[in-house]
């Protein structure tokens, strides 16, 4: 965020950008070309055959896609699609339960490292190895954790006399599995945007609070909690994104079954595409995905605006 | 970071104590895949606790070769995303924050820069398929270089950006006014100050590309052609799951990264809280 509100920053250009000389010019649109170049042939081009795609009929004949117009008629088969349908309702209930659950966390982090002496340094670190570790490693390690026949928690709980569970292997616990694994591993993202807020918060605020006597709880609620509001709404936008995005915790642990219960709609575009070689309904479901996320982060970015104000 | 207001206040033996557990709990999967991966499969999977030391595990893996190619394609693919973001990121920002090109180009610029980390790279899929098909690029580590290149360049550019931006005007117009040329200014004058947001870059762009799974897995046929991520996912199987195995490729893909994240803390916190957005 901090990087976007930058270049939001650089976008007009100030008064001097007026009497700039011509080679500067020249040198300011080389040096912008390329990233553009990369843009245009990678972004803007395959979002065209995605398009392209979502309105035709695209068989693979010899190695070689034969396209076939047929207007909107994907986007009518992908609505009433029940699996398409139920993806997309996995996937906002994953997005809320992640953003939600990593939030919470990471603000509880973020407040316990702030008063955290001796630990500090270490908490520092270890709290973000999640993060930086592949999703695909990430799925590997919760595996050996929750497999319903060799986990590691199964065994524990065999060993306590307790019963066994079916944790991913099961429809009623395998959602709430990969929520838990996408939120050990992204929870660090919101506490370091949070710790970071928090370090900005006038000390002298806070001292002076409590020599008025209010008690942590009532600092936390009445100080702290206010002056992170900004950090928490650019989190929770991040965290949306990131949610939408998901796709190899899931794959992997899951695959997006058992019986659709964990599919969400990276997993069914893949299937789309790549198993069931429907290209122009993976497509025309690729573009009802962006655009409904549009849509959501208009109407987070809307509402941030408003409650700022 | 100040510790100034932390210091004001008293060491609480409540707060130790809970956040030395949260740390134990959060380092849990961590460690037991650490402790499996010298595990042979019948000490995994018996319902007994007994830790017979092996290292058959990692032996398996690197046994056909395969897992080494894998490894080969995974650092190709991370030098050359590295090379292209710190290039690109570093013309493109510089021009974006201290230039002044002209609206036509830097609106489409930051269309792109903001549209990409937004848009699940799934939903580009079909499209990135057509594209690397007809330049004959599926299945190669060349394509996945360029892809994972066009993934992280919106944050390589960006960051690059937000640092150039601290540099006072004038030092460029110092350096314009010595009779150096714009080219000159950049790698002589600017590129040294800037060095901690090339290795924010550099840090933060390789671990991304290094972790990358879903274009590796749709863009490659697998194999010895695939991203080391990928070769991990393919050990799991459905029935036949070698649990030591796995737990052995886990830990050596996880481990370097873990001990470059204790090195290089303040790139990895500067990419994470500035380039979270791309996710």
């Amino acid at each position: 965020m901090v990087a976007t509100a930058n270049a939001t920053r650089t976008a007009s250009p100030r008064p001097t950008a007026r009497k700039r000389s011509r080679p500067k010019h020249v040198f300011a649109i080389v040096a912008l070309a390329p990233f553009i170049i990369f843009g245009a042939i990678f972004a803007a081009y395959p979002l065209g055959q995605v398009i392209r795609m979502a309105l035709s009929d695209v068989q693979i004949r010899g190695g070689i896609f034969e396209w076939t117009w047929i207007g909107f008629a994907n986007f009518g088969a992908v609505l009433t699609d029940a699996n398409g349908l139920r993806s997309l309702g996995n996937t906002v209930i994953f997005v809320a339960a992640t953003v939600v659950l990593s939030l919470i966390v990471g603000l509880a982090l973020a407040l316990l490292v702030d008063r955290a002496i001796t630990l500090l340094p270490l908490a520092r670190n270890v709290l973000i190895w999640p993060a930086v570790i592949a999703p695909v490693v990430v799925s590997l390690m919760w595996l050996l954790l929750l497999s319903p026949t060799a986990g590691g928690l199964n065994k524990a709980l065999y060993s306590l006399g307790l019963p066994l569970q079916g944790w991913i292997g099961q429809e009623s616990t395998a959602m709430a599995a990969v929520i838990v694994v996408d939120v050990w591993h992204w929870t660090p993202v919101v506490f370091l945007f949070l710790y970071t807020a928090l370090k900005s918060i006038d000390g002298a605020t806070l001292e002076a609070a409590r020599v008025d006597g209010a008690n942590e709880w009532r600092i936390i609620q009445h100080v702290v909690l206010p002056a992170l509001r900004p950090a928490i709404a650019a989190v929770v936008v991040v965290r949306v994104i990131m949610g939408v995005k998901a796709f190899d915790e899931m794959y992997l642990l899951t695959s997006g079954g058992p019986n659709f219960a964990t599919t969400l709609v990276t997993q069914h575009i893949k299937t789309l595409f790549f198993d069931s070689l429907q290209f122009g309904e993976a497509s025309a479901f690729s573009l009802v995905v962006v655009i409904l996320t549009a849509l959501v982060l208009g109407a987070v970015l809307f509402t941030r605006s408003k409650v700022e104000k | 970071m100040s510790d100034a207001q932390t210091a004001g206040t008293k060491r609480n033996l409540g707060v130790e104590i809970t956040l030395g557990v949260v740390l134990v709990l959060s380092i849990i999967p961590i460690a037991f895949t650490t402790l499996l991966a010298f595990l042979p499969n019948r000490a995994i999977v018996s319902s007994s606790w007994d830790f017979p030391f092996w290292l058959g595990n990692f032996e398996r893996v690197f046994k056909d070769g395969i897992f080494i190619a894998q490894i080969g394609n995974s650092l190709l693919i991370v030098l050359g995303t590295v090379a292209i973001c710190l290039v690109i990121g570093t013309l493109s920002g510089y021009s974006l924050s201290r230039l002044h090109p002209p609206r036509w180009i830097t609106i489409p610029a930051l269309v792109i820069a903001g549209f990409i980390p937004l848009i699940p790279p799934m939903t580009l899929l079909p499209g990135l398929y057509v594209l690397l098909s007809d330049l004959g690029l599926i299945g190669g580590v060349g394509g996945l270089v360029l892809v994972n290149a066009f993934l992280n360049l919106p944050f390589a550019v960006l960051l690059m950006s937000s640092y150039f931006s601290t540099i006072p005007e004038e030092l460029r117009e110092a350096g314009i006014m010595d009779g150096a040329s714009e080219l000159t200014v950049l790698l002589r004058i600017m590129l040294p100050v800037v060095r901690p947001g090339i290795a924010a870059v550099g840090v933060f762009t390789a671990i991304m590309a290094w972790n990358e799974f879903q274009m590796g897995l749709t863009l490659t046929s697998g194999g010895a052609t695939a991203p080391v991520t990928v070769g991990i996912a393919g050990l799991l199987q459905p029935f036949a799951v070698t649990w030591g195995e796995l737990a052995a490729a886990g830990t050596l893909a996880a481990i370097p990264i873990i001990v470059m994240s204790i090195f290089a803390n303040r790139q990895i916190v500067a990419g994470l809280t500035a380039g979270a957005i791309k996710g």
